[in-house]
């Protein structure tokens, strides 16, 4: 019995499948002034805030084009679990087989994407990569993302302003093989090295791990070791910045060591408005989905584009963090 | 022998019905699964893409790593056991092998070393459950996080990155659904997957240690009765799934092209949910191989499907979450009425 209504709901399944074909040119959502563009945004996560900002900037961009007779519709898709390189490249390789019209992606790694981009080229569908390098430039159409090594500078200059010049610093890296972390890393210390030469680094061959938890027990290993004598310190994002402030006011150093960290955070923005945390270099996730769906759009139309665009980095102080400007990527807008 | 477990003592009428009972069920909730998918597909607006080649190439290619691994598992599960570090496994051997790339060895030795890792693990575990005599689900969860940091260990906390050219290119055509050869349909990784599941399937259904399998799984007990070496037959069970995963390892390795040693994390439920979805039970004695390759297709089809109809992941993985339940149920119900 059982068994028969299951056959008879697969032969209507079956029946619907050969009515719904014709149908598929003739709806309403394919006409109008020129054909509706899929354009698919894989973020590296779903869950993040960042990654919300980024896709109410591509919404926004989508709006404008439609605005200008231009309909595009934004396909938003991550891996189900973050840092789940296979499970991106599944994605990709889903929008390829639907036959999207561009694809938009940040790739969580430099080279495992690769293929999946050249197989995307291929079938003419044409990729424009966010937030984070791929290793293969020729595959891709632009490349819109924070210029992390300026970020790494902006701190460095933060940090040696307050200082004066002088004083010990500590730099507390991210992950190993994190291509983003590790220019902003660089960034520091280089412009360090050039423009303040009477600052010491105490430290910067520590990592901090990916989780705040990790990040707050390496910070306070390093406070036990260079707690008397610490003036400034730099961590290089979010996760890690988080760590750090609980170290710095656990050991009661909080406020007194000069700290600059790098994006905001629900925890992030009353401890800079606390002077806590004396700089926040932000980045502008809106402007990144923003940037990214209008270049894209724009090499569809045969337009020339920019191979980089940088969607700027700015440092956020106590002093100037109520600024309308600095406020809006304080706490930028997201996708609900 | 052969009267051993109560599956072979029937009849060839009866167990032919069974057969069919078990396999049919997983594979109709597929062609549904598919249909439904299908239907949905088309009514939309710019739809049509869901039922053709590429996209069921895309489907076996994505489904590939976890049902080749699954094959292992579906062995273990009949034998009552469980191996929850075979995610873990998986990156590790992925991780050995592109270690060696990189280092320069011919890729067939390197390919051998990452699949003989996943041998030696599976070999690990099925000798500590059998030497300690700790229940498999106790000991592959120590294992799982060994695994885990032995890979690190490997990769000294970060990827194993090989130059694109220290990659054969076989290797990265083994799952890459834009084909060489148009002739071939599905890339040689899935034609290889299918030839071991028919291999494992035989293995499974004619030959003796096939039967020792079904008997250790429906009771322990009565198959050390019957003169089976069971620690023995068991250490052999882990091994063989240990060589699947590191097939697994292999496949992970050819998509991605870098050994990644955090990649296996929480792989082990997919593979698990394959073989349950596909009819296995985890009390032991049940299981088939066909039903197992449907599982893993499923999983992927609903994957594969909500991202076509545009569907969020939260949605696609409640809806994967479900098919688990009603899976587990339907089978539950087959058991009580059979």
């Amino acid at each position: 019995m059982q068994r028969w209504a299951f056959g008879l709901l697969l032969l209507a399944a079956l029946a619907g499948c050969h009515r719904g074909e014709p149908s598929a040119d003739s709806s309403p959502g394919a006409n109008g002034n020129g054909k509706r563009l899929r354009i698919a945004v894989i973020p590296k996560g779903t869950t993040h805030v960042f990654w919300k900002s980024v896709h109410a900037g591509a919404l926004q961009a989508a709006k404008e084009l439609k605005a200008s007779g231009v309909h595009v519709e934004i396909q938003w898709k991550g891996p189900l679990l973050e840092n789940d390189r296979e499970g991106q490249i599944n994605v990709m390789q889903d929008f390829i087989a639907q036959g999207v019209d561009g694809i938009i992606l940040a790739p969580l790694d430099s080279t495992a994407l690769v293929t999946s981009v050249l197989d995307a080229k291929t079938a003419g569908i044409p990729t424009v990569i966010f937030d984070s390098g791929l290793a293969d430039e020729d595959a891709i159409v632009s490349y819109v993302a924070t210029d992390n090594y300026n970020g790494g500078a902006l701190a460095a200059r933060e940090i040696g302003k307050r200082l004066a010049g002088k004083g010990n610093v500590i730099l507390l890296r991210y992950n190993v093989g994190s291509e983003s972390t590790e220019q902003r890393e660089r960034g520091f210390l280089e412009t360090l090295h050039k423009e303040f030469p009477g600052l010491n680094i105490l430290s910067d061959d520590q990592y901090s791990g990916t989780t705040p938890l990790e990040a707050q027990n390496k910070a306070l290993e390093l406070c036990n070791q260079f707690g008397d004598r610490v003036n400034g310190f730099f961590a290089v994002c979010e996760p890690n910045t988080v760590g750090v402030l609980g170290a710095l006011e656990q050991e009661g150093l909080a406020g007194k060591v000069i700290f600059v960290g790098f994006d905001p955070g629900p925890q992030l923005v009353p401890a800079l408005e606390a002077g806590k945390i004396h700089g926040l270099v932000l980045q502008d996730p809106l402007a990144m989905g923003y940037e990214s769906v209008k270049t894209l759009v724009a090499h569809m139309q045969g337009k020339e584009v920019e191979k980089r665009i940088a969607t700027g980095e700015t440092m956020a102080t106590p002093e100037n963090m109520k600024q309308p400007e600095i406020q809006k990527l304080l706490v930028p807008e997201q996708a609900d | 022998m052969s009267g051993l477990s109560s599956e072979s003592a029937r009849p060839w009428s009866t167990r032919g019905r069974q057969w069919l009972r078990t396999v049919l069920g997983p594979f109709l909730a597929l062609v549904l699964v598919v249909a439904v998918f299908t239907v949905a597909d088309n009514m939309q607006a710019d739809g049509g893409k869901f039922a053709t080649l590429r996209n069921a190439q895309n489907i076996l290619v994505q489904s590939a790593t976890v049902a080749i691994a699954a094959l292992g598992m579906t062995m273990i599960i009949i034998s009552a056991g469980i191996d929850l570090s075979a995610g873990t496994t998986m990156a590790l051997s992925a991780t050995v092998l592109a270690w060696f790339l990189r280092e320069g060895y011919p890729p067939p030795l390197a390919v051998a070393i990452g699949v003989g890792t996943g041998c030696l693990a599976g070999f690990i575990n099925g000798s500590l459950i059998s030497l300690l005599r700790v229940v498999p689900f106790i000991i592959t969860l120590g294992t799982m996080t060994i695994y885990l940091g032995l890979a690190k260990m490997i990769g000294r906390s970060t990827m194993v990155r090989p130059d694109r050219a220290q990659i054969p290119d076989w290797m990265g055509e083994l799952l890459l659904p834009r084909l060489k050869y148009e002739w071939m349909i599905f890339p040689p990784g899935v034609w290889l997957l299918l030839i071991l599941a028919l291999l494992v399937s035989a293995v499974l259904r004619y030959t003796v240690f096939g039967k020792h399998v079904f008997a250790i799984g429906s009771s322990e007990a009565t198959a050390r009765l019957c003169g089976i070496n069971v620690p023995l037959t068991r250490i052999a069970i882990y091994t063989i799934a240990g060589f699947f995963v590191g097939m697994a390892g292999l496949y992970q390795f050819a998509r991605l092209t870098i050994g990644d040693p955090t990649s296996g994390t929480g792989k082990e439920l997919p593979i698990i949910a394959a073989v349950v979805i596909g009819g296995g039970s985890l009390s032991g004695g049940r299981g088939s191989i066909l039903g197992t390759l449907t599982g893993a297709l499923i999983m992927q089809v609903i994957s594969s499907g909500c991202t076509a109809l545009k569907q969020p992941n939260p949605i696609q993985e409640i809806i994967i979450g479900a098919i688990i339940v009603a899976a587990v149920t339907v089978d539950q119900f087959r058991r009580g009425s059979g």
